[in-house]
């Protein structure tokens, strides 16, 4: 017979002051900042609202991937724990942040408070983020791709037991990490959940070219040096609810050298082949494409620091609602084809 | 449209639900501030998008 109060979970959630908030109105957002698309979260934090962990965090599979009973159970003796450091004076924790309100984004208020509509979680990112666009300050690859998953440099973590590590593939294992190691720092901050690592790993500059990741290995406390590869911070975007994001009504991938050499492309352009096409696209007349076209340039342009495909160039560089005129190959024809890119309707 | 806070509700905060009944949750964050500071507890915060 189920007796919460007397479960694992029940028994610790009764040592801590318990709050549910569903309404993000007058949330401090500054203090409580995190990846808005998340549609649960939690943190622990003292009464000087001093953080001791976050708890949530998803990838583009499962907005659940990283959430679990068994690693709750641990984060929240953990915050036991440091709690009793932080009352017995022993711990040092990173001053508040500053606050930060829902009412301070301006278009946010007009298109929420001013018509009576509730702040919406996933809103408050988008509209920060319009507010970015329409400043001048957007930067895309950090407001756009925001959350960037651990799994492209090769962490697969153990979920039920937290930050352990069950598999280091691919640059994580060139770096050293082993299954079984415990990560406990990026760059010097301390985490303690998945919810802390993948905060801590949003705010790693998108020029790094390398992560300090400290792990505990049998007790012993190992530093590691993770080279991060091209396009680390990439993640897939389909989740997410954003509006300067430009709705392409289409996927690709990239072409291989020698698809390129056939073609008489630049091996180091972002020429790429069309994989889908989005149903949406002919109702929308964003373009004509099809499935097996080659798009080999955007604007003119076949090549891109950042970008490997053209889908990906069109994110970056393109406004959402604008068109740009792609280089097209179709059964050996080039030809010029408009695309006009579409914003979510949440945002007219 | 349907907001993406009540597309993503997933299975985990439907257990932490299921599991917490008996466990006292208060819905305002000032209040629950103030009652920290009087019991020298934690606070453990939940952001449930429900819009």
């Amino acid at each position: 017979m189920l007796s919460p109060k007397d479960s694992p979970l029940g028994k610790l959630l009764e040592q801590y002051v318990c709050v549910r908030i569903t309404r993000m109105d007058d949330v401090d957002v500054g203090l409580f900042d995190r990846d808005w698309n998340n549609a649960v979260y939690f943190f622990a934090l003292n009464a000087e609202e001093q953080i001791y962990f976050r708890y949530g965090g998803r990838d583009s599979a499962s907005p659940d991937t990283y959430l679990d009973l068994h690693s709750l159970e641990a984060a929240l003796g953990d915050g036991l724990g440091m709690h009793r450091r932080y009352l017995g004076g022993e711990l040092k924790l990173p001053p508040r942040p500053q606050a930060f309100f829902p009412r301070q984004i301006p278009l946010l208020a007009q298109r929420t408070f001013a018509q009576r509509q509730c702040v919406e979680c996933h809103l408050i990112g988008d509209f920060q983020n319009i507010q970015r666009e329409q400043a001048g300050t957007l930067d895309k690859l950090t407001h756009l791709y925001r959350s960037p998953d651990i799994k492209t440099i090769g962490i697969f973590l153990d979920v039920p037991k937290g930050l352990v590590v069950k598999e280091a593939r691919d640059a994580a294992q060139a770096a050293g990490m082993k299954a079984g190691d415990r990560i406990t720092a990026l760059d010097g901050a301390a985490v303690a959940t998945f919810g802390d690592l993948q905060y801590r790993y949003d705010k790693v500059d998108r020029k790094a070219d390398k992560i300090r990741i400290a792990v505990d290995r049998g007790g012993s406390a190992v530093e590691l040096t993770v080279g991060l590869p091209p396009r680390w911070w990439w993640t897939d975007l389909r989740f997410r609810q954003s509006s300067v994001d430009p709705r392409l009504d289409f996927e690709d991938r990239a072409l291989t050298g020698e698809e390129k050499r056939r073609l008489g492309l630049p091996p180091d352009g972002f020429a790429s082949q069309v994989k889908h096409v989005a149903e949406l696209a002919r109702a929308l007349k964003t373009h004509e494409l099809r499935v097996g076209d080659v798009i080999a340039a955007v604007n003119g342009v076949e090549r891109d620091e950042q970008a490997n495909t053209a889908e990906l160039y069109l994110k970056l560089n393109v406004k959402a609602g604008d068109s740009a005129m792609l280089d097209v190959i179709r059964d050996g024809q080039r030809m010029k084809m408009q695309l006009n890119t579409h914003i979510l309707s949440f945002r007219k | 449209m349907a907001s993406t806070c009540v597309v993503l509700v997933c299975a985990m905060a439907g257990a932490v639900r299921a599991a917490d009944e008996g466990v006292d949750w208060l819905g305002d964050y000032r209040q629950a501030l103030r009652l920290a500071k009087e019991t020298h507890k934690p606070l453990f915060v939940e952001f449930r998008c429900e819009a």
